[in-house]
């Protein structure tokens, strides 16, 4: 059953369309990621379905229930803010108890255990009297957290919220986020313009591009395969090669602007013109050496280590390529090498 | 290499302070020097010392009576001022109103209009709708002049706070009123106070309006100094400003230890 249905919504702000026709179907529990640019009209969305900005055309369905024309104090949803929005002149435990008190939600000391449950769930039950400024930023991204679950919402809405930590505390916060989640099972709609955040977090991917939904997926089906340019350039930043497909000795083959050629999964149509996406971390880099057999030749202009990998910036006299290699294929810049795409690697996408 | 500030450069400087020191603090130093003197002429130095003109005065039931309605008023200003620039502080924040820049123009704008004009324009104003002037109409005026500092010390505070606040806060569940009272009032508080204060003391120093609405039974006390000053000069002038003057010093103190009064007087 779906918990949350956006039907073609709509959304001017005077002359300019920011929301082209949005549908969208969550089912109860999905954790789902509203991915893209800024500007895409990600943040939009999120606030419509919150109820914070109105549709201009379209509905907006909470467990069944229309609620387009209702003010977000009258849905029952929960939003964490980038911000963190919490209220200065209250002590954490009031905080979090927030909600509860505004929707007269079960007594006072029902209100009082809720609070210390989803404090002791963020890990924060020392800290429930101090002050918010007392705390710093991690702590306080808990605090909202803590205060957005506590009244056990039908939709919890996070618009960007890890985008003001730092990297370390980023990843600690993304594995809990991910661990509440299958506690809690809330329905969950995450905004982000960071596509490694939206691939490990969610169970649902809806990639946006200008007010419309670009792809929506699974985050495996939605990186492997992009179904668009701009699908597959956001996602993973590919390399995009102008070919044409045609049938070769061994099934479909990319023609490559150099005359080379590259074996292609058979689940394309040959064609004049379409985009060859191969995505950085799928090319493999190998000695150029009588034995070896690539797919073509590249020299190495450019190499940056990045720790665990390497990335180089590769030239063939037609192209340049990025390319993400494990760190023990090592490669001087200068040094030509051999290629190779797999076959099932080589996705081709209409031009 | 930073050269050194040059000499004359320095000197100045201490001329400068000086005559800061001097003209700020002097003719309060001068009056609390008089309001002492044993002498019945207003004069500096102070010959001797006394506090007899502190007794006369609350030995005078016209000062008496002066002090008690620049109380009366003061309190009342306080109150209305208050409310009002509160709200229109916070609708202003909001810029939701059609003509917001030019609204918050007009609140503002008694702090740049001369007083005396205000006055003039009260008195007719008053005259020809209502006809003799009373307490409500020097309650009127001192509101209308106090009124921006109460905006002002309320969009400073606000514009320091969370913009979100109040989203939040609906999606929290709160309505209208719950977030006003929960949400809005407690992020406008400290500008509020400062505010409530800056109008108190504006009533209650407050000389022009006062001597324009003034009546036999609506004299404030720095109507009634002025009064004195103009018919029997004596210390007395000098011991109630004294007053006046420890009053404001102490309010400023109050205000200062609970909300530090530095954070309004920049913006």
């Amino acid at each position: 059953m779906a918990s949350l249905e956006l039907i073609d919504i709509r959304k001017s702000f005077g002359n300019v369309q920011v929301l082209h026709g949005v549908t969208l179907a969550i089912e109860r529990g999905q954790f789902v990621s509203l991915l893209g640019p800024s500007g895409c009209g990600k943040t939009t969305l999120l606030r419509i379905i919150a109820g914070l900005e109105s549709v201009t055309s379209g509905s907006v369905r909470i467990d069944e229930r229309n609620v387009t024309d209702m003010p977000p104090e009258a849905r029952d949803i929960a939003m964490m803010f980038q911000s963190y929005a919490l209220l200065p002149h209250m002590s954490v435990r009031e905080n979090v108890r927030f909600p509860l008190r505004m929707r007269r939600h079960g007594t006072r000391a029902e209100q009082d255990q809720r609070v210390q449950a989803a404090l002791e769930t963020v890990q924060l039950a020392h800290l429930a009297d101090r002050m918010p400024r007392q705390l710093s930023g991690g702590q306080q991204q808990r605090v909202a957290l803590a205060r957005a679950i506590v009244s056990d919402p039908k939709v919890l809405l996070l618009d960007e919220p890890l985008s003001n930590l730092d990297a370390r505390l980023r990843e600690d916060m993304q594995v809990e986020l991910i661990e509440l989640h299958r506690r809690l099972g809330l329905t969950t709609v995450f905004v982000t313009h960071d596509q490694e955040e939206a691939l490990s977090l969610s169970d649902v991917v809806v990639l946006m591009n200008g007010g419309r939904i670009e792809q929506i997926g699974d985050p495996q089906s939605i990186y492997e395969s992009p179904r668009t340019r701009f699908a597959s350039e956001f996602l993973g930043s590919a390399n995009l090669i102008p070919v044409s497909v045609g049938e070769g000795a061994s099934g479909l083959q990319a023609l490559l602007p150099g005359g080379e050629t590259i074996a292609i999964a058979a689940d394309t149509q040959p064609r004049d013109k379409a985009y060859l996406v191969l995505r950085q971390e799928d090319l493999k880099l190998l000695p150029l050496r009588s034995d070896v057999r690539g797919d073509f030749e590249a020299f190495v202009e450019t190499r940056v280590f990045l720790g665990a990998r390497i990335r180089y910036v590769l030239r063939t006299a037609d192209l340049r390529l990025k390319c993400l290699a494990p760190a023990t294929d090592l490669f001087a810049p200068g040094e030509r090498v051999a290629v190779q795409v797999p076959a099932r690697m080589a996705q081709v996408i209409a031009a | 290499m930073v050269k050194g500030v040059p000499e004359w450069l320095k000197v100045l400087s201490w001329i400068f302070v000086a005559l800061t020191l001097t003209f700020v603090l002097g003719p309060l130093v001068v009056v609390a020097g008089v309001s002492v003197s044993e002498s019945q002429f207003i004069a500096f130095p102070p010959t001797g010392f006394s506090l007899r003109w502190f007794n006369a005065i609350f030995e005078s039931n016209a000062y008496v009576q002066a002090l008690l309605t620049s109380l009366r008023l003061a309190f009342a200003v306080t109150v209305t001022a208050t409310v009002i620039g509160a709200g229109a502080a916070i609708a202003l924040h909001r810029r939701r109103l059609p003509g917001t820049a030019a609204l918050a123009g007009l609140f503002l704008s008694p702090l740049i209009l001369p007083s005396i004009i205000f006055a003039i324009g009260l008195l007719m104003l008053w005259s020809a709708s209502v006809g003799a002037v009373s307490f409500p109409a020097l309650w009127i005026g001192h509101t209308v002049i106090a009124i921006p500092y109460v905006v002002r010390t309320t969009l400073a505070v606000l514009a320091d706070s969370d913009p979100f606040l109040e989203e939040a806060a609906r999606t929290m569940g709160a309505g209208r009123w719950q977030r006003i009272i929960y949400v809005v009032l407690p992020q406008c508080a400290p500008g509020l106070a400062a505010g409530a204060f800056f109008a108190f003391n504006i009533s209650f120093d407050e000389a022009v309006i006062a001597l324009f609405l003034r009546t036999p039974d609506l004299v404030t006390l720095p109507i009634q100094i002025y009064n004195q000053l103009e018919f029997s000069p004596d210390p007395t002038v000098a011991a109630v400003s004294t007053l006046m003057m420890g009053l404001t010093v102490l309010l400023i103190a109050v205000i200062d230890r609970l909300l530090g009064i530095q954070r309004f007087v920049g913006n």
